[in-house]
């Protein structure tokens, strides 16, 4: 790891490339477990909007069951609805207008899309070279058993 | 006969040393992941604080309940907070540099070892 250098696949012997082969499957998986916790996260940011969309004058005064926890409820009549309050992070919430709530989970949507993007190449460029890694471990491991083969008949003659 | 075994003992130190140094290293990299991912948060904190409008009010979370906050304080305590992992941060990457020196040394010892170990085998 500390000094990295170009290494040809075709000089790494097959137990070397079974290696490589695990090293980048553990890669993988993390990568892709990555862009799925990614892709919720986006999704939570996407139902912010639409519940903060939802919060307006036309809805002012009309009662809602606010959820206490996610199985008891009480009834609650919607009194304020110019603001709201954000998490944004380490224990802090904010008072934000509902605008401006909207602007601020559509830049966090923004955001996590642009990581989400980075992760896909990342992932395709990842998974060319697995495949490239396993071109070269089938046609290594022909050469093995070919040569096994004309050792056997070597040994038969 | 008995330096072989010595050389033997020496090769078995060494190795559990060394193993020793690379978890101590993996557990150095962990922090340091831990500590970037919360540095990350926290900037994202600051950078909302600077958007706040002058009459917003702030909230901490303490517990199950929301506490009101005065602005100025919560941003002096995120700019501390910054500060602080940034110096754990400077704190782990010298630890990791240094547990990289070490287990470079180790390893040059290990070979060592082994090649006294097995020059001694050749002799016999």
């Amino acid at each position: 790891m500390a000094q990295q250098q170009k290494i040809e696949l075709q000089d790494l012997d097959l137990q070397q490339l079974v290696e490589v082969k695990k090293q980048l499957e553990e890669e993988l998986s993390h990568l892709t477990s990555s862009f799925g916790q990614l892709k919720q996260a986006q999704n939570r940011f996407a139902d912010c909007i639409e519940s903060c969309k939802a919060v307006d004058d036309s809805n002012k005064d009309k009662t809602i069951l606010v959820p206490l926890t996610s199985s008891l409820y009480v009834p609650g009549k919607l009194a304020d609805v110019k603001k709201v309050i954000v998490d944004i992070g380490t224990g802090y919430y904010v008072e934000k207008t509902t605008e401006d709530a909207i602007k601020f989970y559509n830049t966090k949507v923004d955001f996590v899309k642009e990581n989400l993007e980075k992760i896909q190449s990342t992932v395709a460029q990842k998974q060319g070279n697995l495949r490239s890694l396993v071109d070269v471990m089938q046609y290594k491991m022909q050469i093995q058993q070919q040569e096994q083969k004309a050792a056997a008949a070597a040994g038969k003659a | 006969m008995s330096a072989a075994v010595a050389l033997q003992r020496k090769l078995e130190a060494d190795s559990s040393a060394y193993q020793k140094i690379q978890q101590d290293y993996s557990k150095a990299v962990e922090s340091r992941q831990k500590l970037d991912s919360q540095l990350q948060e926290n900037k994202l904190v600051q950078e909302e604080f600077k958007l706040l409008k002058g009459d917003a009010n702030v909230y901490k979370l303490i517990g199950p309940v929301l506490v009101k906050q005065e602005k100025n304080d919560a941003i002096t305590n995120v700019d501390k907070r910054i500060d602080f992992i940034q110096a754990e941060i400077d704190r782990v990457e010298k630890q990791l540099k240094e547990l990289q020196e070490k287990s470079e040394k180790k390893r040059m010892e290990l070979v060592e070892t082994q090649t006294a170990l097995q020059q001694q085998q050749a002799a016999k």
